[in-house]
């Protein structure tokens, strides 16, 4: 199975760092004392957002995703009417139900296809990725579509932390674990589209495999919308009275416990190497690696660890566009493929081996996938 | 949540030291920092488990929590230096270097457990309690293998164990002394025996590989060393696992 096309969308102008209060919004008009040290820490020069500087929805999840599909599908040497089955994943659709998928396939207008919508954070794309391949595989379909979409910014309007007037936000004099995604994520969709063949002209990328490990089992919740952060309260968005409560008391906010990101790189390195002691990865073979985190959230003794134990990945064949891209969770890797496969920054061959890395903080989900440059 | 916060963005700007990477492993030592790897990554992940650990992640953890730590810990470090002079004489005149290593490791650990009595009493222990106190299930277990482990002829696979151990005193300095004291309010006198691990680590860590390259250049050094490490880890944890069932 093929990836034979890739389209993105990302919404509006490219908003440098310091133009991103001024989107988002000032919080009761005064700006934030930690904006400058996270953007410097996330090193993200520009990115983009899907509302406006009045904090108005420009596009939404659904039109960003449709967009970033029919990039991919002009782009395509095949019809749509091909498309047998549509997977779109994203943190937070339009609507709570029904699926995303069936708000983008009706966008769309693919008729009569399967329809997948997987929910998560960032490896949500990932799942819909593999299990489209897997559905290939069966053989039940000539190609797929999947696609992924983030609209993370009308989670971090500032009328979202303005309404959390009894949240740990309003309480505590800096609530790093509130504000960290703030200045850390943005809008944008990304879709590829898979065949049983590759694509007639240029470059395809072959699927080899996609692994995924799970730890939720042994670790807190890293990073989540429903509660509202206080260890002792165990209720989650749905059980205030009303939703006006839920909001007030930060429930929806959008958090991430930051203390405990660094078992995020740990997990990616333990399935790292438990796929080269399966002898399903060969570091030595690995001619890209596309990392949803860039590099230098890793320099890290594990990394130097890896280079000791003879597996790291050297420097060189890192390549990320999430600097000028941004952070768009679960589209970050389709955005990613997109630009690899047509930026001149690297030159890309045939037979070259793409090992992609997508680890989710949630709850530590850490997945791979592993591509070969192909061309028919 | 004060300063923990804002030290993150040191972490992220922290810097490789390339030029301590560079000598390089055998290929049989660098399959065993791989498996190595794993067993600890998997043991920090069942340590995120154990209910008094994990109070540490969920912000929970008190001074009462502390204390019961250190009650139960200082046993196992007394026992280490038994262990860690054993295993010196245990060496041969073949592994005469190994020996001097090991020897080196024990005098720079065989009084720590003095430092853990202070921390017991600065975090608001009595003295005789912990002076008192046996050792649990867990650090029996842990012990009578390390002693039986350490009698062998040439034990090159307690360098499993050291891995682990260290690798728990580096956690200790790095991951839980400070926010041990943001939580319960303690001051950096209850948490030295966590953090003087810390600055010992780096030459420690040198040392093991230096060791790891000389004895580990075969399948079956590899396997030793790897199964040694993964029973250590299992002890330990039921160790940390038995805190608070001390007492019973």
């Amino acid at each position: 199975m093929y990836i034979t096309s890739t389209g993105i969308f990302l919404p509006g102008p490219s908003i440098a760092v310091e133009e991103v209060e001024n989107i988002l919004g000032a919080v009761h008009g005064k700006p934030s004392s930690l904006r400058v040290q996270i953007q410097k820490a996330n090193k993200i020069q520009t990115r983009h957002y899907a509302i406006d500087e009045n904090q108005q929805t420009t596009h939404s999840n659904t039109e960003m995703a449709a967009n970033a599909a029919e990039q991919c599908l002009d782009r395509a040497f095949i019809g749509r009417e091909k498309v047998g089955m549509l997977a779109v994943a994203s943190t937070q659709g339009d609507l709570p139900a029904p699926g995303m998928a069936s708000m983008v396939q009706a966008e769309l207008e693919l008729p009569e296809i399967e329809i997948l919508t997987t929910h998560g954070i960032c490896s949500s794309s990932i799942m819909a990725l593999k299990a489209a391949w897997n559905s290939m595989r069966l053989e039940e379909h000539e190609a797929a579509l999947v696609v992924s979409s983030e609209l993370a910014s009308r989670l971090l309007k500032k009328q979202r932390y303005e309404a959390a007037t009894t949240s740990t936000f309003a309480t505590k004099r800096i609530d790093f674990s509130t504000e960290f995604l703030r200045w850390m994520l943005s809008d944008g969709a990304g879709a590829l589209l898979l065949q049983n063949k590759p694509a007639p002209k240029g470059l395809s990328l072959r699927i080899d495999w996609i692994r995924a490990f799970s730890h939720a089992h042994a670790l807190p919740t890293c990073m989540s919308v429903g509660s509202a952060g206080r260890t002792e309260d165990k209720r989650t968005w749905q059980d205030y009275n009303t939703y006006a409560e839920a909001e007030k008391d930060g429930a929806l906010l959008l958090r991430q416990d930051v203390r405990l990101l660094e078992n995020l790189m740990r997990m990616g390195v333990d399935g790292y190497l438990r796929l080269v002691e399966e002898g399903v990865s060969n570091p030595s073979k690995v001619d890209h690696f596309l990392c949803h985190y860039s590099s230098h959230h890793f320099r890290n003794k594990i990394l130097e660890l890896l280079d000791r134990a003879g597996v790291g990945i050297p420097e060189e064949k890192w390549w990320t566009n999430l600097y000028t891209r941004g952070n768009t969770g679960s589209a970050s890797l389709f955005i990613m493929l997109d630009e690899f496969l047509r930026t001149d920054e690297v030159s890309i061959k045939e037979g070259e081996s793409v090992l992609c890395f997508v680890p989710e903080s949630g709850r530590f989900n850490t997945t791979y996938v592993h591509l070969t440059v192909v061309s028919q | 949540m004060k300063n923990g916060e804002i030290k993150i963005e040191t972490d992220m700007e922290h810097e490789i030291e390339v030029d301590e990477v560079s000598e390089g492993l055998n290929p049989h030592a660098q399959v065993c920092l791989q498996h190595l790897l794993r067993v600890w990554l998997g043991f920090e992940r069942d340590l995120a488990k154990v209910p008094l650990l994990r109070r540490i992640d969920l912000g929970t953890y008190t001074a009462e929590d502390h204390q019961l730590f250190l009650l139960n810990i200082r046993q196992q470090v007394i026992e280490g230096s038994r262990w860690i002079t054993r295993t010196a004489s245990s060496f041969d005149r073949d592994h005469a270097e190994i020996r001097s290593t090991v020897i080196s490791h024990a005098v720079d650990e065989h009084r720590d457990y003095e430092m853990l009595e202070k921390d017991f009493v600065a975090s608001g222990g009595r003295l005789e309690d912990i002076l008192n106190m046996e050792r649990n299930i867990g650090s029996e277990a842990l012990h009578g293998f390390l002693m039986h482990k350490s009698s062998q002829p040439n034990p090159i696979d307690l360098l499993g164990a050291m891995w682990i151990i260290e690798g728990l005193g580096e956690k200790m300095a790095t991951s839980w002394a400070e926010r041990i004291q943001e939580l319960t309010g303690l001051g950096k006198d209850s948490t030295r025996f966590m953090t003087y691990h810390g600055h010992n680590d780096s030459e420690h860590m040198e040392r093991f590989y230096a060791t790891l390259d000389s004895v580990c250049t075969d399948e079956k050094a590899i396997r030793r060393i790897v199964k040694t490490a993964k029973v250590v880890a299992r002890l330990y944890r039921l160790q940390l696992e038995e805190l608070e069932q001390s007492g019973e």
